[in-house]
């Protein structure tokens, strides 16, 4: 499945002092897979594009926040 | 601060319409940077900048002018220094 959200696992020392995170995200946004603009994007509306910071929905990039890999690690 | 101004619904309905309008103007300019030649997106250009004059218009002759150095007019007495101002809103 396709997710701008990628995951990478960094190396873990044993002897890391503090609980590691074993895997760490990172967003891509989508520019990255357009290239360059198409004409005639499908649009928000005027209200829509402020509130989603983009006009077009497919430069739309949503950041949920810090992934749960902090609470993971801390579940555990 | 010569009086206070009132402000009502009106007052956030037109201010938020502009904000809209001016983001919209601000994505379209810079698409068009590099896209000169998309007229479909010109002519939205242009359409928006009418809907933003229009709704200026309509906000700085109930609430005083939104820019200054001669960019906007004023009814007497100076209503640049009149609340709210931005950030109170």
């Amino acid at each position: 499945m396709f997710t701008q959200t990628k995951v990478y696992h960094p190396f873990v020392s044993p002897f890391d002092p503090c609980r590691p995170l074993v895997s760490k995200t990172y967003a891509t946004p989508p520019h990255l897979y357009l290239g360059f603009q198409p004409p005639n994007l499908p649009q928000f509306t005027p209200v829509e594009a402020i509130k989603h910071g983009v006009l077009w929905p497919a430069l739309y990039s949503p950041y949920e926040g810090r992934t749960d890999s902090y609470k993971e690690r801390d579940r555990s | 601060m010569s009086e206070r101004h009132s402000v009502d619904r009106r007052y956030y309905e037109l201010l938020h319409q502009l904000q809209a309008i001016d983001f919209v103007l601000v994505e379209l300019n810079l698409y068009l940077d590099t896209h000169p030649d998309d007229r479909n997106a010109l002519e939205q250009h242009n359409h928006y900048v009418q809907e933003r004059w229009k709704i200026a218009q309509e906000y700085e002759s109930r609430y005083g002018p939104l820019t200054h150095f001669g960019h906007s007019y004023s009814r007497f007495p100076w209503q640049w220094d009149d609340s709210p101002w931005p950030w109170q809103v």
